[in-house]
């Protein structure tokens, strides 16, 4: 069984060097930050499969401060164009 | 650590993988930003729910399992959350810089 | 994000016996959330109880309580349609990406939705942020636009399948 996870653990390891590929190619900033995202969410689930496999619960929690630090990260890059969006908010009142 | 909850632990981490491949094929392979969006949005987390079903079975206590859950769901709250505001300014040209 | 108007669903007069209970009920909520993910332990106790008053401060002052009625049964049959849309959407994604042909007719939709403006929107936008083939990608005149991966999905039936779940589920008024 630890085997099975320990090479799940590898194949999605090898997604997220090809979300990498992403960032590298872009083209937009917000391409870029999907990568990030992408990045966030199978690091998680890189860091859940490996608490299993070496039977370490910190991991768990070192995903959980993932998901939120991924939460921030996004919404910080959002939050730069707040005065765009803003405007298109009230557009439809 | 019984053998039918081996089965769906192989099962379903095998589906989770199966869609975090789909997501970055989606993303490296789809035309434009919004499309690649939905690539990221959808199957990523769907990726990620699976491979936290899969280990269920695998956790040693219900706390365990409960803490797997929440964070699928703060994954999935903050995806669904995040995915609209790129939207939003992917539509209106990208944040400005 | 919730706009000048996002507190519409904090009015129909709540009264304070009332607002007490929703502050216990989300205090007991977070409580529950800190034990799972932080465990029993003695010695936590001080830090648990500030982030649960912390918490439950933060969540009244941005999500006001509303007056409507919640009902178990079709909050779950809500929970069971977007776990069901959620798969087939990542597996509609899930095709489409790895098809050679890349099949992708992507456009733009606007959906008339009845919600107001506010909370119960944006609940809304993010439920169908999980459909198959749709992102809203913000507003014009009132509608919310969508962005579609199929613009010859039947999306705006879906759509109102949706809405029509979710008033159900938590605004029956």
């Amino acid at each position: 069984m630890s085997d099975f996870l320990t090479a799940s653990v590898g194949f999605i390891l090898a997604m997220l060097a090809l979300g990498l590929v992403s960032i590298l190619r872009g083209p937009g900033d917000a391409d870029r930050m999907m990568s990030a995202q992408l990045i966030g969410t199978g690091g998680i689930a890189a860091l859940l499969l490996l608490g299993t496999v070496t039977g370490v619960p910190a991991a768990v929690d070192v995903a959980l401060i993932l998901a939120l630090l991924a939460t921030f990260a996004s919404i910080a890059f959002v939050k730069k164009g707040l005065s765009r969006l803003e405007v298109d908010s009230t557009d439809g009142t | 650590m019984s053998y039918a909850g081996d089965i769906v632990t192989i099962a379903s981490v095998s589906a989770g993988a199966f869609f975090f491949l789909a997501g970055t094929v989606g993303l490296l392979r789809f035309p434009d930003t919004l499309t690649r969006l939905h690539a990221l949005t959808k199957a990523d987390n769907l990726g990620l729910g699976f491979v936290v079903l899969g280990l269920l079975p695998q956790a040693a206590s219900l706390r365990d399992g409960l803490k797997l859950i929440s964070i699928w769901l703060l994954a999935l709250l903050a995806g669904a959350t995040v995915s609209q505001l790129i939207a939003r300014s992917a539509r209106q040209g990208g944040p400005a810089r | 994000m919730t706009g000048p108007s996002g507190d519409q669903d904090a009015r129909a007069g709540i009264t304070n016996v009332g607002m007490w209970s929703r502050a216990v009920s989300r205090a007991a909520m977070f409580l529950c959330l800190w034990l799972v993910l932080a465990g029993a332990r003695p010695a936590d106790i001080p830090a648990a109880a500030a982030a649960v008053v912390a918490a439950t401060w933060a969540s009244l002052y941005l999500l006001k309580p509303s007056a409507s009625r919640r009902s178990p049964v079709a909050i779950a049959r809500l929970a069971v349609l977007f776990l069901y849309h959620s798969i087939v959407a990542g597996w509609d994604v899930a095709r489409r990406a790895l098809d050679p042909r890349l099949p992708l007719h992507p456009g733009f939709v606007a959906y008339p939705t009845r919600l107001p403006h506010g909370v119960r929107r944006n609940v809304f936008t993010t439920l169908t942020s999980l459909l198959p083939g749709t992102v809203p990608t913000g507003e014009r005149n009132g509608h919310i636009l969508y962005h579609c991966l199929d613009v010859d999905q039947p999306v705006l039936a879906d759509l109102a399948a949706e809405e029509a779940a979710l008033v159900r589920a938590l605004y029956n008024e």
